[in-house]
């Protein structure tokens, strides 16, 4: 089992919200890293599979936090209150909120779950990433690789 | 009755996309009553332009974040037929048992969590999940084996990677297959018959509404068609996939931003119920069981009874993926390579049924295999005029019930449809407790 698991959440086609999966991209080709990459695109659902069993998980995903385009936010669900179907973007049967709020009922959660929660500046369709966003990327592969790093530090004491 | 009403219902949650109920009654006269779409267009057909034939059918699965594989497949159907790429036995089974595993999927999904809660009267699923923890486990069991499908045949659960024109670029191993066997006995057909039983137990609770109309599907002769076929219409019968804009016929209407199509009437209905009335008697005697149990029988006009049409599917859907993955291994499960050498250039047209009902893509190539034109009409788009339909039917036969027992019954009447209006973003909204 990998020390980590990253996952990547959004649709590679809506600007902005294509930041989960690139970072997942992103972080498959740095060598040396103990992380187990899931690009879950718009599959929401999909995620609570790899919740099981695994102890340290981090998800990625646009979020949309009132703070300014491209910032990143990296917090534990327990700590924020993820609104359920009230965005009128994610009326989508069932979002990230409501992936997690179904895992917590269920019993599924991880012990260390974090969010990455990055601002976007548009999710317009478009294939880029706006440039405020580009730079969060790069941000968030540097707290993935810490994040990792903790983690190993932790485990060899 | 002179009754005044006037119904809205702002971005109708539960539907994938954005969707508003619109009603208007003065003195008892039905002024309006439509489902307003407010989703803005996407023009994927123009994106589409320019493209390589290696690229269509990647660009084309993400009109839809869950159901991709469904246009990902009409993708590539269409483009093997506008460039003459043959495919091989082998690449039809392996793709029926992924058209399988999605419409499992789906169709699962959308009686769990989007038409249970309704005929619970929950409001919506979260309230269920510490009541009813085992069957949403059971759910979750069920979109697991139908994702263990993607992931196998496919390369990955969602946004497939080695389905590519003309064939697939890896084989699944006997043993992978042998083992998506195993969970679909063991696990997914306990599982679905559970599920006929939990369905069976709210089937009361199903509104009774009837409004005949004029249902389409794909029909093949010798099976229940979902992969391919031909396109049938109750009314008329049998008309040729190349000849689908015939039974399209989209015109714009006011009130949404989704084109609308008719056929043979002011509307048709496309989706499971749909491929139940037009093609019930191809199904094996456990999913004709299942709509027994279920009090689905052939010939059915409740547009509600749209998701048990789903669950007799999902039946069938577990049962024949078992048949299929017997017959690529006795067939001997082969190496090959995708054949991807054009025989011809400009038009073809696809057709599958995809989980909400017939999908048509239509593409033009030009000599070098790159797009020139495109055109993909969505089963959500064929359902919006029957919609409306039904909501017109509908109001005034409930119009003694109070404004929210309406409001609710045209809510879930939209679910029923299980419209996927733009499934497309996930934006997390987020608080925080400061």
């Amino acid at each position: 089992m990998a020390a980590l698991t990253v996952i990547g959440v959004g649709n590679r086609l809506r600007g902005d919200d294509a930041v989960g999966p690139l970072l997942i991209d992103a972080l498959a080709t740095l060598p040396d890293l103990d992380l187990e990459l899931v690009d879950a695109g718009s599959d929401v659902l999909g995620i609570l599979e790899y919740f099981e069993g695994r102890k340290h998980v981090l998800v990625v995903d646009a979020c949309c936090m009132g703070k300014e385009s491209g910032t990143l936010v990296s917090f534990d669900p327990a700590q924020a209150e993820l609104i359920l179907d009230k965005d009128p973007m994610s009326l989508h049967g069932l979002g990230l909120a409501e992936a997690l709020g179904m895992a917590d009922s269920l019993q599924m959660l991880p012990g260390n779950l974090k969010i990455i929660g990055i601002e976007p500046d548009s999710i317009q369709f478009n294939s880029t990433l706006s440039p405020p966003v580009q730079r969060a990327l790069k941000l968030a592969i540097e707290k993935v690789q810490a994040e990792v790093q903790q983690l190993s530090v932790r485990e060899e004491n | 009755m002179n009754r005044d009403l006037n119904i809205k219902v702002h971005h109708l949650t539960r539907v994938e996309g954005h969707g508003n109920i619109v009603v208007n009654m003065k003195d008892g006269v039905l002024e309006k009553a439509h489902l307003s779409i407010v989703e803005p267009p996407r023009f994927f057909e123009a994106m589409m332009k320019g493209r390589s034939f290696h690229e269509a059918a990647i660009i084309t699965s993400r009109i839809c974040g869950i159901c991709s594989l469904g246009h990902q497949l009409t993708s590539l159907v269409t483009t093997e037929a506008a460039l003459g790429l043959e495919i091989s036995e082998q690449t039809r089974l392996l793709r029926k048992l992924l058209v399988h595993g999605a419409t499992l999927q789906s169709n699962v999904l959308h009686a769990y969590f989007l038409a249970a809660p309704d005929f619970l009267g929950a409001g919506s699923v979260f309230p269920l999940i510490a009541t009813h923890k085992d069957v949403v486990l059971r759910a979750l069991r069920m979109k697991r084996v139908a994702n263990d499908i993607g992931d196998i045949v496919s390369g990955r659960a969602v946004h497939p990677i080695t389905p590519v024109p003309g064939g697939f670029t890896r084989i699944p191993e006997k043993a992978e297959l042998l083992e998506i066997k195993r969970k679909l006995l063991e696990e997914a057909l306990p599982d679905g018959l559970e599920t006929v039983e939990t369905m069976k137990a709210l089937a009361g609770a199903i509104p009774q509404f009837e409004r005949e109309t004029e249902y389409i599907s794909l029909k093949h002769p010798d099976e229940y068609a979902l992969y391919e076929g031909a396109i049938f219409s109750s009314d008329s019968g049998l008309i040729p996939v190349e000849n689908y804009l015939d039974v399209t016929n989209e015109y714009i209407v006011d009130h949404s931003t989704s084109k609308h199509a008719k056929y043979n009437r002011n509307s048709y209905f496309v989706g499971a119920l749909a491929r139940w009335n037009n093609n019930n008697s191809q199904l094996g005697d456990e999913a004709q069981a299942a709509a027994e149990a279920m009090g689905l029988k052939p010939n059915c006009y409740n547009p509600y009874m749209n998701t048990i049409a789903q669950v007799v599917e999902a039946v069938h859907c577990i049962l024949d993926s078992v048949r299929i993955i017997d017959k690529l291994i006795d067939n001997g499960l082969k190496n090959e390579k995708p054949n991807q050498t054009p025989t011809c250039y400009g038009r073809g047209i696809g057709s599958n049924e995809v989980p909400r009902g017939i999908l048509f893509h239509d593409y033009t190539y030009d000599n070098k295999g790159n797009i020139v034109a495109a055109n993909c009409i969505i089963p959500t788009g064929q359902n919006l005029a029957n919609i409306d339909d039904d909501m017109v039917k509908l109001v005034p036969e409930i119009i003694n019930k109070s404004k929210a027992e309406i409001t609710l019954a045209l809510e879930m009447l939209v679910r029923a449809y299980d419209p996927c209006i733009s499934c497309s973003v996930h934006l997390l909204e987020v608080d925080f407790i400061e």
